[in-house]
C-alpha cells in the first residue's frame, strides 16, 4: 500500500518592498509552515537565482502574468504535487491579511493537518 | 439560470474589500463602483473622490484566463487605449480556502470544479515627456455609457476628460 502523501515544503514568492509580503505574508507563512511541519522557502523576485525559481513555480503552478502578482504561496507535497494556495489581493493589504486568516480557518487547512496525523 | 462565468451573491460577498485609502495620492477613502461590459463577470473600480484610480478588477467564475477579454473591454473605455498595457494586467486565482468558509464549501460542491479568476489593472504613476507626473483618472459623468479612463496630472489646475472635457474639481 503506498504511503499517504504529506506536505513537503511551503514556498512564498515575494519582494521585500511589497507590503502584502513583508512582514505580513512572512509572518503568516512561518505559522503555516510550522503548523504543517514543513520548511518555509522564500523566493525573492529581486534576487537573481531566487527570481528564476520564482518565475518557474509561478509559471508552472501559479498565477502567471508578464508582471505577476506577489505574494504567491505554494505547498509542495511528497507525491510531487504543487498546490497554489494564495495570491495577494491587490485591493489593499488588509484584504490579503483576511485571506490568510480565512486560509487558517478553512476546511482545507483542517484536512491538511488531519493528513499529517494519519 | 445565470450566465456562465457570472458571480453568484456568495462569491460577490467573498470578494468584497471595503475600506482602503487612495493609493499613493491623496490618502482619502476610496470608493468602489462597477462598470458594465459584455463580459459575464463583475468589474470593480476603486478610485478616490478626485477620480484617481487605485485599481480596477474584473472577477469571473471560470477556469479560463479572461485577461485578453479584459484588455479589450478596458481599451474600449480608455483614452488613448495604449494606456492599457499587458504589463499592467495581473491575474489572480481564488481557490476557495482563502475566501472564507461559506465560499469554500459552496465552491467545493461545484462540479466540475471552477476557481475564481480575477484580473487586476493597476497603472502606476508615470512621467510624461515634459517630466510631469501622470496618473490614471476616471470620469463618471452620467453622459458616458461607461466610465472613461484617461491619464492626467492630478496636481494640475486644469485637466479634462477627453470625451466630455469635464474639468477637475
Amino acid at each position: 500500500m503506498p504511503a499517504a502523501r504529506r506536505p513537503r515544503r511551503l514556498t512564498i514568492v515575494l519582494a521585500q518592498w511589497c507590503p502584502h509580503c513583508v512582514p505580513l505574508s512572512v509572518k503568516h507563512g512561518r505559522r503555516l509552515a510550522r503548523e504543517l511541519r514543513v520548511p518555509l522557502r522564500i523566493l525573492d523576485i529581486d534576487r537573481g537565482r531566487q527570481e528564476a525559481a520564482a518565475d518557474r513555480i509561478v509559471r508552472d503552478h501559479g498565477d502567471a502574468s508578464p508582471d505577476y502578482l506577489i505574494p504567491q504561496v505554494f505547498l509542495e507535497w511528497t507525491d510531487g504535487d504543487v498546490q497554489h494556495l494564495l495570491t495577494g489581493f491587490s485591493e489593499q493589504v488588509p484584504r490579503t491579511d483576511r485571506a490568510w486568516r480565512d486560509l487558517f480557518a478553512s476546511d482545507w487547512f483542517r484536512s491538511a493537518r488531519r493528513e499529517l496525523r494519519a | 439560470m445565470s450566465r456562465a462565468g457570472a458571480l453568484p451573491p456568495f462569491l460577490r460577498a467573498a470578494l468584497r474589500s471595503p475600506g482602503g485609502k487612495c493609493y499613493r495620492h491623496c490618502d482619502r477613502p476610496v470608493r468602489e463602483f462597477h462598470l458594465s461590459s459584455g463580459l459575464p463577470g463583475v468589474w470593480t473600480v476603486r478610485a478616490c473622490p478626485g477620480g484617481v484610480v487605485s485599481v480596477t478588477s474584473y472577477a469571473e467564475w471560470t477556469r479560463r484566463d479572461p485577461t485578453r477579454d479584459v484588455r479589450r473591454a478596458l481599451e474600449r473605455c480608455t483614452f488613448p487605449k495604449r494606456l492599457v498595457r499587458a504589463w499592467d494586467l495581473r491575474l489572480a486565482t481564488r481557490e476557495g480556502p482563502e475566501l472564507g468558509r461559506t465560499a469554500e464549501r459552496r465552491l467545493a460542491k461545484t462540479r466540475p470544479h471552477r476557481g475564481l479568476r480575477v484580473v487586476y489593472w493597476r497603472v502606476y504613476p508615470f512621467k510624461a515627456r515634459d517630466g510631469t507626473e501622470r496618473r490614471l483618472l476616471v470620469c463618471r459623468r452620467r453622459a458616458h455609457a461607461n466610465p472613461v479612463f484617461f491619464a492626467a496630472d492630478p496636481a494640475a489646475r486644469r485637466w479634462g476628460c477627453p470625451v466630455c472635457a469635464r474639468r477637475a474639481r
